[in-house]
C-alpha cells in the first residue's frame, strides 16, 4: 500500500499547517473531508497491514514450493525453491514489504514463465492467489 | 488571494476590453484534480451595460496527477462547445506565466449544477434514467463527430483506426514504468493481456474525451445534464474507449447492472449506438473495458508517487492510491482469470 501510513500521517499534518483555509470554505471543506477520509483508513491500515503482509507473504511462499517443481527454467526454479523457504525476519511493516515486493516480483515472473509455457493448471493457481490477494487489500470505505 | 484577484482583474481588463472590470467572490472550489480550479464573477460595463459573469478560472498547479496538456482541454471545450454539446464556454487561454504565474483558461461558469459522487449508490437519486440517457447520448454524439471537421484532428493519440489500441496501451504503460512504487503483478498481467489480445481496429478515429464519467458533469436540479467538464485528458482514439471508461465499475460502481449509478447497461449501450452511429461490439468493447481498468490503476499509481514524493500533497492523490487502485486491481484480477477459466 502506497504512500504508507507514516508518509500520509506526515503529509496530512503539512497540509494543515499550510493554512488550507486561506483557499476559502468550500475547498478547505473539500480538502478537510478528504484528509479524514485518509486518516480515517490510515487507522484500518494500520490496525490490518501486517496481517494482509504476513498473509499474503505466507500464501505465496506456499504457491511457489507447489509450482517449483514443475518449472522448467532452473534459475527460476532454483529462485522459487529459496524463496518458499524464506520467512518474514520482523513484523516490522518496512520489513514485511521488503520480503512482500521480492515475493511480487518472483510471482511476476512466475506467471510469466507460466504463460509463455501455456501451463493452464499453474496459471489458475497463480490467478487464485492474485484474486485473494486483490480481495484481502481492497480497500473498504465504510466502517 | 488578494494577489491572484489583482492579478486576475488586470488581465481580464485587456483581454475583455473592458477598464473597470472588477473582480468579485474569488474562491477556490474542489474538484478538478490536475488543475487548480477557482470560481469567481468578473463585473464590468458593456456598452453602458452592466455585465456580471460567473466563469471559472483553471490553473496549472506546481505538479500534476496527470500530465496534461492544456491546449488541447481548452481546444476541446472550444470545439464541443460550437458542436452545441453541453460544454462551457470558453474565455481565455494562456500558456505563459506572465500573467499568473503559470498557465491557465478561463471558462464560463454553469451555475446552480452538482455533480454526481463516484462513491455514492445512487449518484443522480430519482433523476438516474434521465441523467444516464442523456449520458450516453452526448458521449455517442461526441464519438460520431469528425474531427478534422471540428478543427481537432491534430490532437496527440492515434493516426489510424489499427494502432488506438497499441498507442493507448504504450502511453500507460510507459506511466506505469516510471511511476510504479512496489511491484504490480496484477496491473502488468493486464499489460501482457491487452498486448496479446488485440481488439480489432477501430470503427473510427474520434476525439475522445479521456475522462468521461460519473462526477466529471453537472447536473441541474430538474436532471439536465449542463456541462460535461474536464477535458484534460481528450486525444484521438477509438470511440469504445470512452464508453468502456464510463461504465468501469469504479464509478459508483453499488449495482453492476447499472454503470455508473445510472441506466441499465444495455440500454446505456443502445443509446450510445444510436447516437454514435457506431456498433458497441461486444469482442472489441471487452478489451476496452479491460484497458479501462489498467489506464485507472496507472493514474492512481502516478498519483500516489506524487503524493508520496511531495510534489502534490492533495490527499485525493494519497485516495486514489489506496481506494482507486484496489478496486481496479480486484476488477482487473476478477477479468484476468475468468480469461483463462480459474
Amino acid at each position: 500500500m502506497r504512500p504508507e501510513v507514516g508518509t500520509i500521517l506526515g503529509l496530512s499534518v503539512q497540509k494543515l499547517a499550510m493554512g488550507i483555509g486561506q483557499e476559502g470554505a468550500a475547498f478547505a471543506q473539500g480538502t478537510v473531508g478528504l484528509l479524514s477520509m485518509v486518516l480515517s483508513l490510515s487507522a484500518k491500515e494500520y490496525e490490518r497491514g501486517a496481517d494482509i503482509r504476513v498473509t499474503e507473504n505466507r500464501e505465496i511462499r506456499a504457491l511457489f514450493a507447489e509450482l517449483a517443481p514443475s518449472v522448467e527454467d532452473s534459475k527460476l526454479r532454483a529462485e522459487l525453491t529459496e524463496a518458499s523457504a524464506s520467512s518474514d525476519p520482523t513484523l516490522r511493516i518496512s520489513d514485511l514489504n521488503a520480503a512482500n515486493y521480492k515475493l511480487r516480483r518472483l510471482l511476476t515472473r512466475l506467471l510469466i514463465d507460466a504463460e509463455e509455457h501455456g501451463a493452464l493448471d499453474a496459471q489458475k493457481r497463480i490467478w487464485a492467489v492474485l484474486n485473494a490477494l486483490a480481495e484481502r487489500r481492497l480497500v473498504q470505505l465504510g466502517p | 488571494m488578494n494577489e491572484l484577484e489583482d492579478k486576475l482583474a488586470l488581465y481580464l481588463r485587456v483581454k475583455l476590453a473592458a477598464p473597470d472590470l472588477t473582480i468579485a467572490n474569488l474562491a477556490r472550489i474542489p474538484g478538478g484534480a490536475s488543475r487548480e480550479t477557482y470560481r469567481f464573477r468578473a463585473c464590468y460595463a458593456e456598452r453602458g451595460k452592466p455585465i456580471d459573469r460567473a466563469l471559472i478560472l483553471r490553473r496549472d498547479p506546481v505538479a500534476s496527477l496527470i500530465e496534461t496538456e492544456r491546449s488541447a482541454e481548452y481546444r476541446a471545450y472550444d470545439a464541443f462547445h460550437k458542436l452545441g454539446l453541453p460544454v462551457p464556454e470558453p474565455i481565455a487561454l494562456e500558456l505563459g506565466s506572465e500573467a499568473l504565474e503559470r498557465p491557465f483558461f478561463i471558462m464560463a461558469e454553469v451555475e446552480n449544477c452538482t455533480t454526481g459522487g463516484i462513491m455514492s449508490p445512487e449518484p443522480y437519486g430519482p433523476h438516474r434514467e434521465r441523467v444516464g440517457r442523456q449520458f450516453y447520448s452526448v458521449l455517442g454524439k461526441i464519438a460520431a463527430a469528425d474531427p478534422k471537421a471540428i478543427g481537432l484532428d491534430d490532437f496527440d493519440g492515434a493516426k489510424t483506426v489499427r494502432d488506438a489500441a497499441s498507442h493507448e496501451v504504450a502511453r500507460w504503460e510507459k506511466v506505469i514504468d516510471e511511476d510504479e512504487l512496489e511491484p504490480q503483478p496484477i496491473v502488468r498481467a493486464a499489460l501482457r493481456w491487452l498486448k496479446r489480445n488485440p481488439p480489432p481496429p477501430a470503427q473510427k478515429i474520434c476525439v475522445v474525451h479521456g475522462d468521461y464519467r460519473t462526477g466529471n458533469f453537472l447536473v441541474d436540479d430538474n436532471g439536465e445534464i449542463r456541462a460535461i467538464l474536464d477535458w484534460e485528458m481528450s486525444h484521438l482514439g477509438d470511440p469504445l474507449e470512452d464508453l468502456a471508461w464510463a461504465i468501469d465499475p469504479l464509478w459508483a460502481g453499488a449495482d453492476p447492472a447499472r454503470p455508473g449509478g445510472m441506466i441499465a447497461r444495455a440500454e446505456a449501450l443502445r443509446i450510445w449506438e444510436n447516437a454514435s452511429g457506431l456498433q458497441a461490439d461486444p469482442k472489441a468493447l471487452h478489451w476496452w473495458e479491460i484497458f479501462a481498468s489498467l489506464k485507472g490503476a496507472a493514474i492512481w499509481i502516478s498519483a500516489a508517487r506524487e503524493y508520496e514524493e511531495g510534489r502534490n500533497i492533495d490527499p485525493v492523490n494519497a485516495f486514489s492510491g489506496w481506494y482507486c487502485l484496489s478496486v481496479h486491481n480486484r476488477v482487473l484480477a476478477e477479468r484476468l482469470a475468468a480469461e483463462i477459466g480459474a
